[in-house]
């Protein structure tokens, strides 16, 4: 009986012993890892693109909690801010627009939201400084999704139109698919009224751009002017005119991390560290790439892990 | 500004209640797709369940359907009837963008109505008791003027029941069309929440918090008004609750078996 008792203190002491050097084991590769909260917004390119650098990071020994989907920027954006999560894509011009166009800070509205990438990448990283919210842009894509006025193939040669500035003539022919948000977004109402557009007037259906509803609802003669997304595969598959933006109303949309500064604080190297991993695969995506990928995603209805997958083994190899 | 403070705002504010996109043109927009889908359905549920009650046959199938119907979500049915409805719109003759902003709301809202209808209808004709039944026969009405005399009449208060059931339903789910532009209190819903606009948000809840018990309130007075002297109430009632978890409500002829 001694015998037995001192056998199973031994196994119990050896098992505490296990328990506590495992648990002391993961908190300390915890701390060498740590996990990245990844947000995006709503819609398929977004999540794409979170879901490339999540991998990435996975690639790299992190630990990644996902969070896609999180809403519109006018949802994602907040919980960015308060630290829900670390790490979103964000497009350099509109996410720069969304911060200094609705603003009456002088110091904020100076920073232009342009058609340069870099000019408008930089922009953004001031306009986080000037309004205390402690995040770092990362180094961005060549490639990139602009807004893209969209109207079916006969529409455009029906009514001669090739470019935005042709609109306001026969916009009381035409009805508008626009965002809900639209008509509070200086780059979406704000751009229309530039073109002499008048929003208030003209006939319109609020439907969520770039999805696949604003696609079907365009081909289907539902509307015959949409909010699409430039690498947008149903372009391509309906045939659509996308208008040019001659006025140079929308902002060039280069893609690139933004990462909370508390969380870049966890790493030995900070931001560079980071951007090690991340920056190479920024590089890569070219708008051809960001339209290939597209086409896989939304058309083809592949999962987005896999061609996330698929697009990083390419990379490496 | 809290939540509360931005609800107040926005429903004080003046302009709330003007124009297209205001409480009252939402109001109208919400009662008009709601009314036409329950209408429609009671096309459909009334005629069936007034066979099925009457004549005691296919009970079982009737309640199995009215179970799978409830099952299918009606954002799946909106987005399946989208397509169908824009292709329609050409051959038919109608301006597509009833096929956006009407039909599949309409066809999604019209299915959900159709369950809590049918089988209100067919166990109150199937509830009213056979002795009352048998003896009308007895006296010489025909089975049509029995079920329009007898059955429907006392009938009434659990039927007008099932359309409560159905109305609260639709009056809760129709919102879902403001996200293929719908109109309707879903609107303030959709834009609130896509614009971050908390007031708008918010007011878009609790109005249709208000029109669905406030409907609801209203079905009920006339469900009372409808009990003929003599029956209890409470058997109107007792169904509607029962007709809530389907299944549970069990003709008298079912029960014997």
């Amino acid at each position: 009986m001694r015998h037995h008792r001192r056998l199973a203190l031994g196994a119990s002491l050896l098992a505490t012993l296990a328990t506590l050097g495992a648990a002391g084991g993961a908190i300390v590769s915890a701390q060498e890892q740590p996990t990245v909260r990844v947000g995006s917004d709503d819609f398929y390119e977004s999540k794409l693109m979170a879901e490339i650098y999540a991998q990435a990071l996975e690639g790299a020994g992190y630990t990644v909690d996902r969070q896609l989907g999180l809403g519109s920027r006018d949802t994602r954006a907040p919980a960015f801010e308060e630290g829900q999560v670390d790490l979103v894509p964000e497009y350099v011009g509109s996410g720069l627009g969304y911060y200094v166009l609705a603003s009456d800070d002088p110091g904020l509205a100076a920073l232009a939201v342009g058609g340069d990438g870099e000019t408008n990448r930089a922009n953004l990283q001031a306009a986080y400084m000037l309004l205390g919210i402690e995040a770092t842009v990362l180094g961005m894509t060549p490639g990139e999704d602009t807004n893209a006025a969209a109207i079916r193939a006969d529409t455009a040669a029906e009514l001669g139109l090739s470019k935005l500035s042709d609109v306001p003539a026969v916009a009381d022919q035409l009805v508008f698919g626009l965002p809900p948000e639209c008509e509070t977004r200086p780059l979406c109402a704000g751009a229309l009224e530039q073109y002499g557009i008048d929003f208030a007037t003209i006939q319109k259906e609020a439907l969520a751009a770039c999805g696949a509803e604003i696609a079907d609802a365009l081909a289907g003669g539902a509307v015959d002017f949409g909010w699409l997304c430039s690498t947008q595969p149903a372009i391509a598959q309906n045939g659509f005119v996308v208008l040019e933006d001659d006025l140079d109303t929308q902002p060039a949309e280069n893609l690139a991390p933004v990462v909370r500064d508390d969380f870049l604080a966890q790493l030995e190297g900070g931001a560079a560290t980071l951007a090690a991993i991340l920056d190479p695969v920024s590089a890569a995506i070219t708008t051809e790439v960001l339209t290939e990928l597209g086409v896989r995603v939304a058309i083809d209805q592949e999962d987005i892990e896999d061609v996330a997958a698929d697009f990083l083994a390419g990379l490496a190899g | 500004m809290s939540g509360l403070e931005a609800l107040l705002a926005y429903l004080t504010d003046g302009g709330a209640w003007q124009g297209s996109a205001g409480v009252p043109s939402r109001l109208v927009e919400h009662l008009v797709l709601c009314a036409l889908a329950v209408l429609t359905a009671s096309l459909v549920a009334l005629p069936l369940g007034f066979y099925i009650g009457h004549t005691g046959r296919f009970q079982v199938l009737g309640l199995n359907l009215a179970n799978i119907g409830r099952a299918i979500p009606s954002y799946a049915v909106m987005v399946m009837v989208f397509p169908v409805a824009l292709a329609a719109a050409a051959p038919i003759g109608y301006d597509p963008r009833l096929g956006l902003t009407f039909l599949p709301i309409f066809v999604a809202m019209t299915l959900l109505a159709i369950p809590p209808i049918l089988v209100a209808t067919f166990a109150g004709i199937a509830e009213v008791d056979r002795d009352v039944v048998e003896s009308s026969r007895g006296m010489g009405l025909t089975e049509r003027q029995i079920l329009r005399r007898v059955e429907l009449p006392l009938g009434l208060p659990v039927i007008i029941g099932g359309f409560r059931v159905a109305t609260l339903q639709v009056i809760a789910t129709a919102t879902l069309g403001a996200v293929l532009s719908g109109g309707g209190f879903g609107r303030f819903i959709i834009d609130g929440l896509a614009r971050r606009d908390e007031g708008m948000l918010y007011a878009g809840v609790v109005l249709v918090a208000a029109l669905a018990i406030g409907t609801d309130l209203l079905l009920a007075g006339l469900q009372r008004r409808f009990t003929p002297r003599g029956v209890r109430v409470a058997s109107g009632e007792e169904v509607v609750e029962a007709i809530g978890d389907l299944g549970s409500v069990a003709p008298p002829s079912l029960r014997r078996a």
